[in-house]
């Protein structure tokens, strides 16, 4: 093989791999990427959805107990803001179903709102209900912890896949790492490599074919020349081989 | 010694586990697990690391000693570290210090496993595992020049190098017919035991791989309770007879196939082999039955498995073998120092060199009752070389010497004297599992890094039987 195509594979190899780790990387790096944005999209939209449900399922057992405590109007309005604010988030959480097992909690926490929803939608001002603490311990606030207790439930799950997503991210990340340094730590050994081959089996022939040269002009010696490559080098070797002996005719015919 | 000629092999070598990098990188493309990239980048870096000193470097036609030697040694080491590659990338429990004892522990057959959770890790990962076990079963340079068409003198050279000095003495072929016969016997164990195990009901990857681990005698399964995860008695019977194979010198194993079925109990070496296995199996199910087992049955079985896995140095496990006596413990160290056949894919001192050693000492006691008798040292009829059996006592005395240093250095870590111990015997005698922190059913994750290191060192000065990483280390000063 010839030094211009051993160079060239030379340089090929270390640009293949640098290439390959790059890719790698940009290939893991790319995933993360769309790890967070599934992290972002899929749990963290959950998650807020739940908070908001949990505030306005507060802000509808405060509007209850102004209902029971006569203040009818102020009451009516809190519930009907707070009913409004709850729907949404639950409509939200419908449409971001991500987690499997996720489906049931929505329809869990849809089931307990209705329950708690019927307790509120009928009048309480003017009835026997109203100033009622005892039906309001009894019946609505246990409906409203029901209700809570099934959105912390929804939260849960969906904090808990995103501890697991934000896990595998660390996990990406290395693999997106790695490539790199192996590719750098590969290139160095490569390097090194090559500068001992090119001082073997380049820089040293050349050497010798010139000690060789000037012993010759010294002391009209043959030149032997063993170059262990079969490339341009040997060529070159064969070449002053060839010259030295031809002049060392010439010499001896002149002298004759 | 010329460099070049040992890093153009070592091209040959990189090459040789790029191919089985490969395979387990389509295997986990296939199966479409996240190891597939790690896997993949590793055979690309290997295949390209490899391809490069062999443009550079021609061709020779002879090697000398103490280059066969470099290249054996520097093949050893610079499979293992290829092997840390697809841990190291894939990540999970594999720091380098992780990936490297994983490695090594692979490719020198003990099957020590830093892994709390094997079956968390992916397909291809458990492959590429298992293939470490089964390249560096017959040993990687005597593997390759196997596969390879090379003949002459660099390969008897390479041969000689690789393989155990006693082994080589044992065969009488050519180099070309020698390495013939290791790789068919190889290769027909793997696949008899593949079949066998795929009849009595295995799936085909936990077949493969535990015939991998088993003819390599290695020790590695893709299940976290290894051979137990089966509860199986006919799986178990079937590993059994394997591991008991593959302990027996392979050109051995290849005569009584193709001459004499009966040639195999002519053998004085194999006689012994068998009969010590027989009766380490009777004494250690007499010792469990009753405190351990109350039923016999069970007992026979826990120890026959354990017995045979252990003195084959394959490392298999069936049972935690820490709760067991403190007698029955002993045997099994004793056998994890043993192991089998010299010529098969064992570790340990081996039972040619004990035999050996036996044999001195009879000869020795004759030499005191009748001082000017001359008794010569006769091994299946055939006079024993003084040189063979000297070296075989020095070698005993030696891989004792190995042991102790290592339980040394182990305690001073702080690590307890049975684990420092006997994880010191099953690192040298590539058997994998110990008694204490590191026993049947556990694992090697919680010893410090240091201790990781020293018993790496250990388990490639068992693998290259001493003298191999011995010489290549102070060859200067041999020399």
């Amino acid at each position: 093989m010839k030094i211009r195509i051993k160079i060239m594979l030379g340089f090929l190899i270390l640009a293949v791999m640098l290439a390959v780790a790059g890719a790698v990387s940009v290939y893991e790096l790319r995933s993360v990427g769309t790890s967070v944005q599934g992290l972002l999209d899929d749990n963290y939209r959950s998650i807020e959805a739940a908070k908001k449900m949990i505030e306005a399922l507060e802000r509808q057992d405060s509007g209850m107990l102004l209902l029971l405590s006569g203040k009818w109007k102020q009451g009516r309005q809190t519930i009907q803001a707070a009913d409004e604010k709850f729907t949404d988030a639950l409509e939200t959480a419908k449409n971001n179903l991500t987690i499997p097992d996720e489906k049931s909690y929505v329809e869990r926490i849809h089931k307990a709102y209705q329950k708690y929803r019927l307790l509120w939608d009928q009048p309480i001002a003017g009835t026997s209900r109203e100033g009622n603490l005892g039906w309001y311990f009894e019946d609505a606030h246990k409906a409203f912890n029901l209700v809570k207790l099934e959105v912390q439930e929804l939260m849960a799950i969906n904090d808990s896949a995103m501890y697991k997503t934000a896990s595998s991210l660390k996990t990406r990340a290395h693999r997106a790492v790695m490539p790199g340094i192996v590719a750098i730590l590969s290139a160095l050994v490569l390097s090194l490599l090559f500068s001992y081959f090119v001082n073997i089996y380049i820089v040293n022939p050349i050497l010798s074919i010139i000690s060789a040269i000037e012993t010759f002009l010294k002391t009209n010696e043959p030149v032997h020349l063993k170059i262990a490559t079969n490339d341009e080098i040997n060529d070159l070797a064969a070449s002053v081989s060839n010259l030295v002996a031809m002049v060392q005719r010439n010499r001896n015919d002149s002298r004759r | 010694m010329r460099p070049q000629i040992i890093i153009r092999y070592m091209g040959f070598v990189l090459l040789f586990n790029a191919l089985f990098l490969l395979i387990s990188a389509i295997v986990s493309a296939v199966n479409g697990d996240t190891a597939r990239l790690p896997l993949l980048y590793s055979a690309g870096v290997t295949a390209l690391i490899g391809v490069f000193p062999i443009i550079y470097v021609p061709p020779v036609e002879n090697i000398h000693n103490d280059e066969g030697l470099a290249i054996v040694v520097a093949g050893w080491v610079m499979s293992a570290l290829i092997g840390t590659l697809p841990y190291i990338m894939w990540g999970g429990p594999f720091t380098f210090t992780n990936a490297w004892f994983e490695s090594v522990s692979g490719f020198t057959t003990t099957g020590s496993s830093i892994l709390s959770s094997i079956e968390a890790l992916p397909l291809g990962l458990l492959l590429w595992r298992s293939l470490t076990h089964w390249i560096g079963g017959i040993g990687i340079v005597v593997f390759m020049l196997a596969v390879a068409p090379w003949t002459g003198q660099a390969a008897m050279v390479l041969y000689k190098n690789e393989i155990s000095s006693l082994a080589v003495e044992n065969f009488r072929y050519r180099t070309r017919k020698t390495l013939q016969i290791l790789l068919v016997v190889y290769l027909g164990l793997t696949a008899a035991e593949t079949l066998c195990l795929l009849l009595a009901g295995m799936g085909f990857f936990d077949a493969l791989t535990h015939s991998f681990a088993t003819i390599a005698t290695g020790g590695f399964s893709p299940r976290n309770n290894s051979v137990a995860y089966f509860n199986s008695p006919l799986i178990e019977s079937i590993i059994i007879v394997f591991m008991i194979l593959s302990g027996i010198h392979f050109a051995l194993i290849f005569l009584t196939l193709t001459q004499n079925i009966k040639r195999i109990w002519k053998s004085a070496i194999v006689r012994y082999y068998l009969v010590a296995m027989a009766v380490g199996v009777a004494v250690v199910s007499l010792n469990i039955w009753g405190d351990v087992y109350a039923d016999f049955w069970q007992a026979l079985r826990a120890a026959a498995f354990q017995v045979v896995s252990l003195g084959t140095s394959t490392g298999f496990a069936t049972a935690d073998t820490n709760v067991w006596p403190g007698f029955s413990k002993l045997i099994l160290i004793l056998f994890s120092l043993q192991c089998a056949c010299a010529g098969s894919t064992s570790g340990g001192i081996k039972v040619d060199r004990v035999v050996v050693f036996g044999k001195s000492f009879l000869s020795q006691f004759r030499k005191m009752k009748h001082s000017r008798a001359v008794v010569a040292l006769k091994l299946d009829g055939t006079v024993m070389d003084p040189a063979i059996v000297e070296a075989g006592i020095v070698y005993i005395v030696l891989y004792l010497c190995v042991v102790c240093i290592s339980a040394l250095m182990l305690t001073f870590m702080g690590i307890d004297l049975m684990t420092a111990f006997s994880g010191s015997v099953a690192a040298m005698g590539n058997v994998g599992p110990g008694f204490g922190m590191v026993s049947s059913l556990s694992n090697f994750a919680m010893l410090p890094d240091a201790a990781k290191w020293t018993l790496t060192l250990v388990m490639l000065l068992g693998r290259l039987e001493i003298f191999g990483l011995l010489m290549f280390l102070f060859y200067r000063m041999i020399r």
